[in-house]
């Protein structure tokens, strides 16, 4: 049956050449309304459970591993091929209240005669300034908020609400939006902006930045920041524009840790 | 340690080493149960964050490229079963030369030697230096440390030894002076030698801060020994105030929190200086400001401040409270007037827009220049610390004692060393009866200069 098909319309085709229209087969429904009487969520009820939801996020993690990668790109943006300049893995331990440590696996760097080795530093806390420094309840004094937007996703509904700092001569605080995931008010995605540079003398503008969220064990855990930088005067090997990349991979969460894994490692700052 | 030793320590390291990466591994790179069972149903999220997630990856580009694990195992591996490697801690030892220049020290040539982390065990900073003009010997050393508790901080600090201070408390920021006294010779700031040791404890929250103190300074005056500058003009002013001499004993307490739902931030600080704690001063020193901002669309802030200061006790000159400069009022110069009261309220006006870029003019991206404009009126009364006639007034100055000025200022915001600081030109008017003339500054200073803002 499909091979007569198939052959009458060749020869459909090939008999009468031009264009042919589609059978419109759209199926029109409509539902009956349903009146919601449930009051509206207001935001600074979303700006309160946001920070509990961030809070319980952080008071059930008690210790983590994940991989850490760094990474500096330069010349982007430009008519030259964006160039890597550094690059360095780290797998990262952390266990409350204040163990850290760090293993080296892997550091590349564009110029291997430069003698300084690049290092990150790392806290014990789990908490995630970076992502919710905003939505910290002693921010609520420093920022305004509004619900720029809401979807309904699966079974998830994602709030994204904007946040702007109330002084503009905070120029060090960035404005921007973050992706709210209702199942478990934490934030999943931030992206942030700054009107005016921080530091205009040497840094033009930071462009975007970006903060992305994974779900790894049931738990939201920071996974990218990503950053793009224009500089007022190029810089010799970096260029004028570059991006900051900092990766956080294969985490392993509240696996107990052994405290013997940090002997000799100096006790961090929780935070 | 014999060679036998020797060898049983290394194998019992490489067993320790073993163990601790059989656990580092097994705890936590190993696959948990729950990872096996069935994903719950938030694909639909995945997507969509997936989706975001491509833009990103798009807008990046090689930033973003996954890792490439091949070599990471044993890399970890080796890692782990060699603790003992290099290690590529950031050196915390520093060494920096100084140099800086007043009219009371001349140049004054050293070093400052740092060791530790503020973070960890305290860092110990040592300094030393010879001032020029007076063949002084100038030096101490000082330990701070910091505590880091939730979204609080500690910091404890002790400095001891001899150094240069500035008699006015409120214009502590000695790099700018030195700059224009080199190369103008203009430098209205006057200076003290103080001996001895201080000490103050902290807590500063995101919201709140909390400061006291205790400093046991012996007190002198100094003359002016250097007179020159870069470019030839003579030391403007040519004196420098002397001090009272005599050991100071002071507690100093001081608060500061910023209102909920608004950007404004209130300080007080209080000072006693008595016989009592064995000081051969008596007096209580309070001083109040407040400072705010607010955005007038998105091209202006308006920066309203007040700052009210008391004197009671002895009116020696290094508590005295001084008016004039471009913290005060702009149309007298810096530190020119004092008194053992203080009154000030300013509201300055700063544009944000580039003017030069609005005006179409070429320049190059790291000099954006701003507009702005200021008021203020002020008053200093009580005893004069220069001599002059005394002001009347306690709590409060006659009316016809106060002071006002209105000017237009150009700005430039470097955004070192302080992201909110300004190097600013500007032209003051005195308003009202006053037969001073208009005056032009060249100075820096932050937007909310009367308060420490929280740093946090």
């Amino acid at each position: 049956m499909h091979v007569l098909l198939l052959a009458i319309t060749a020869l459909a085709v090939a008999t009468e050449p031009g264009p042919t229209l589609a059978v419109e087969d759209t199926v029109y429904t409509s539902v009956p309304e349903v009146l919601v009487r449930a009051p509206r969520v207001t935001l600074n009820e979303i700006l309160d459970r946001v920070a509990l939801g961030e809070a319980r996020r952080d008071s059930l993690l008690s210790d983590q591993a994940f991989s850490f990668t760094m990474r500096l790109v330069g010349h982007v943006g430009g008519k030259r091929e964006p160039r890597l300049l550094i690059e360095t893995v780290d797998r990262v331990y952390r266990k409350k209240p204040d163990r850290v440590r760090a293993v080296r696996l892997r550091e590349y760097r564009y110029k291997e005669k430069q003698r300084e080795s690049v290092q990150a530093e790392f806290n014990a806390g789990m908490s995630e300034e970076i992502v919710n420094f905003a939505f910290r309840p002693e921010a609520r004094r420093d920022y305004t908020y509004s619900i720029a937007d809401r979807a309904v996703v699966g079974h998830h509904v994602i709030y994204q609400i904007d946040f702007e700092p109330r002084s503009k001569l905070a120029f060090d605080k960035p404005h921007g939006r973050v992706w709210v995931d209702t199942n478990d008010f934490v934030i999943v995605r931030e992206e942030l902006h700054f009107d005016r540079s921080p530091a205009p003398l040497f840094l033009k503008d930071i462009d975007r930045v970006v903060v992305e969220r994974g779900r790894v064990d049931g738990f939201w855990v920071l996974q990218r920041v990503l950053v793009r930088m224009r500089m007022t005067l190029p810089i010799p090997t970096i260029g004028k524009s570059f991006d900051l990349s900092l990766m956080y991979d294969d985490y392993a969460l509240n696996r107990g840790i052994d405290d013997a894994l940090f002997d000799g490692e100096p006790r961090a700052e929780g935070r | 340690m014999t060679r036998p030793d020797a060898l049983r320590a290394t194998a019992a390291r490489a067993r320790g080493g073993a163990a601790l990466l059989a656990l580092a591994l097994g705890a936590a790179w190993a696959r948990p149960a729950a990872a096996a069972e069935p994903a719950p149903p938030d694909t639909a999220l995945r997507q969509y964050l997936g989706g975001l997630r491509d833009s990103t990856d798009a807008y990046f580009g090689r930033a973003a490229a996954p890792l490439d694990t091949a070599g990471l195992d044993s890399a970890l591996a080796w890692g782990l079963l060699h603790p003992d490697a290099p290690q590529r801690r950031q050196t915390t030892l520093t060494l920096v030369p100084t140099f800086r220049y007043n009219r009371a020290d001349g140049p004054v040539y050293g070093g400052t030697l740092g060791i530790g982390r503020a973070e960890g065990a305290g860092r110990i900073t040592g300094r030393m230096s010879w001032a020029v003009g007076p063949r002084d010997l100038l030096g101490g050393a000082a330990w701070d440390k910091r505590l880091t508790r939730g979204p609080a901080e500690w910091r404890l600090g002790v400095s001891g030894g001899r150094r240069t201070q500035i008699i006015d408390r409120e214009r502590s920021d000695k790099t700018w002076a030195a700059i224009r006294a080199l190369t103008t010779g203009s430098d209205s700031r006057h200076y003290m030698r103080e001996d001895g040791f201080a000490t103050h404890l902290e807590r500063e929250t995101p919201v709140w801060r909390v400061k006291v103190g205790y400093a046991d300074e012996l007190q002198s005056p100094l003359e002016t020994t250097t007179t020159w500058s870069l470019t030839g003009n003579r030391a403007d002013p040519e004196f420098n105030l002397a001090a009272r001499f005599g050991r100071m004993r002071e507690i100093t307490y001081e608060v500061g929190v910023q209102l909920p739902f608004m950007p404004v931030f209130l300080q007080a600080d209080h000072s006693t200086s008595s016989d009592a704690i064995g000081s051969d001063f008596e007096y209580r020193r309070s001083r109040f400001a407040a400072s705010g901002d607010w955005a007038l669309g998105r091209s202006f802030s308006i920066v309203p401040q007040v700052a009210y200061g008391r004197l009671s006790g002895e009116a020696v000159p290094q508590a005295s409270f001084y008016l004039g400069g471009n913290r005060s009022l702009r149309s007298i110069r810096g530190s020119s007037m004092g008194g053992t009261g203080l009154g000030l309220a300013r509201v300055d006006l700063i544009g944000h827009d580039d003017v030069l870029a609005l005006m179409r003019v070429p320049h190059p991206d790291a000099f954006p220049i701003h507009a702005g404009a200021f008021a203020a009126t002020g008053a200093a009364w009580g005893e004069d610390p220069f001599g002059g006639r005394t002001i009347p007034g306690v709590d409060w100055p006659n009316r016809q004692d106060w002071l006002h000025e209105a000017g237009v200022q150009i700005l430039y915001r470097p955004g070192i060393p302080d992201s909110d600081g300004y190097v600013r030109i500007s032209y003051a008017w005195p308003l009202g009866a006053s037969d001073r003339p208009g005056r032009w500054m060249v100075t820096y200073s932050r937007a909310l200069d009367l308060v420490d803002r929280i740093a946090r």
